[in-house]
């Protein structure tokens, strides 16, 4: 009965472990498919290399269908399933502060550690960026703690905004991967770029 | 035979499982409930209690995950009352009404009555329920008053720990109703506050790419 960590049936420590060999397949997934080339990750916001898009959301359907059949079959509780808690303002302005950095550097923080470890200088350049924002973010806290807790929603779904079934708004979801898929690859060759 | 294209042969396989998914009733059997020796562990082990302190720092700091429940009777509730608490009497505590407050994962629940007693059972039932998330607010209202109403001066000897916490305790039941009094110690203010013991129970998995 899952999740394994919240029912005590692996400790902390095994998780850790856990989370290690699944970061390292996370890792390896990412380089084989590209991801650690800040050109295809830029290529998402022109429209020439959709990859990313197809890559994330076949992963997010995936997983999705695994617990939601899970639950149904009742390995797992998805009431125990850990939902960041939703603080609208800091979301949406951290949101595109990290678009703007995507955009601007090429890389999300996960890819940047992948084009390090295969020794690209800009990966390496942008988890130095990282490092700064970090730093200004933690250092000048105080000014932006109480925006930082602004607009706190709980953990919200949006299956229950939508007044939707869990199952229904996975459905929705599938087909509207799908739709971006086909728009995304209708993208790549209206935009081509021979080299990149 | 004509090799199909991945893309033909995702969609044939996600979709048909979505299908499914979205035609199945969702299972919304608890299928963890407690039993009694594990309940029994659970008490032994006392994790429901959360000190008054505590609490007086989330009501103070306006936390908005704190969820006050008071498990006594409307007439005495409508008497005095913690704030923000809502008022679920403990003979009612099972009814459907209330399960949206007792069954969830967003907020902190914390059950007081004037001791610990029925606060307590409330929490022994919900949690044989199945239900997280709840706490019991130690020592009930009676020792509410003691500590952060009216909270006793610790000796002159006391280590500065304790000092810090009754000016925290004085200052933080000053501002939820208790007696203004004048400043008397004479110990530097320490800044040690007591922790607020993070929500139990909650696999905090945090991800991203």
């Amino acid at each position: 009965m899952g999740p394994l960590i919240v029912y005590d049936i692996i400790s902390q420590n095994t998780n850790l472990l856990l989370a290690f060999f699944i970061g390292i397949g996370f890792g390896f997934v990412l380089e084989q498919s590209g991801f650690s080339s800040s050109r295809k990750l830029a290529g998402m916001f022109y429209g020439y290399d959709t990859t990313v898009l197809k890559v994330f959301f076949t992963a997010a359907i995936t997983a999705m269908l695994g617990m939601l059949f899970f639950s149904l079959f009742g390995w797992m509780d998805l009431d125990m399933v850990y939902v960041n808690p939703t603080y609208l303002t800091s979301a949406i302005i951290g949101g595109i502060i990290m678009g703007a950095g995507f955009i601007l550097g090429g890389f999300c923080p996960g890819t940047s550690f992948c084009a390090a470890a295969i020794g690209k200088i800009d990966g390496m350049v942008f988890i130095g960026g990282l490092f700064i924002g970090i730093l200004i973010f933690t250092e000048g806290y105080p000014l932006w703690e109480s925006l930082y807790y602004a607009e706190f929603m709980g953990s919200p779904r949006i299956n229950e905004i939508l007044g939707l079934s869990q199952g229904v708004f996975g459905l929705f979801l599938i087909f509207a991967a799908f739709a971006m898929f086909w728009i995304g690859e209708w993208a790549e060759k209206k935009f081509p770029r021979e080299i990149y | 035979m004509e090799k199909i294209n991945p893309r033909i042969l995702l969609a044939l396989v996600i979709v048909p499982l979505g299908l499914i998914i979205a035609m199945v009733p969702e299972n919304t059997t608890k299928p963890y409930k407690l039993t009694t020796e594990q309940l029994l562990q659970e008490v032994a082990s006392g994790s429901q209690f959360v000190s008054p302190d505590e609490i007086a720092k989330m009501i103070v700091e306006q936390n908005p995950s704190l969820q006050l429940i008071d498990v006594r009777s409307p007439d005495e509730f409508d008497n005095y009352s913690l704030p923000g608490a809502v008022n679920i009497p403990l003979p009612e505590i099972l009814s459907d009404e209330w399960r949206n407050i007792l069954d969830q994962n967003i907020k902190i629940n914390v059950f007081y009555s004037t001791g610990s007693v029925n606060a307590n059972e409330a929490w022994m039932l919900t949690r044989q329920q199945g239900y997280h998330n709840n706490y019991v607010l130690q020592g009930g209202l009676n020792y509410w008053v003691e500590a952060i109403i009216n909270p006793e001066p610790p000796s002159d000897l006391s280590p500065n720990e304790e000092f810090a916490r009754y000016d925290f305790r004085r200052a933080a039941g000053q501002s939820l109703g208790g007696e203004t009094i004048e400043r008397t110690t004479e110990a530097p203010p320490a800044p040690a506050l007591p922790a607020i013991r993070p929500r139990e129970r909650t696999a905090v998995v945090q991800g991203g790419c």
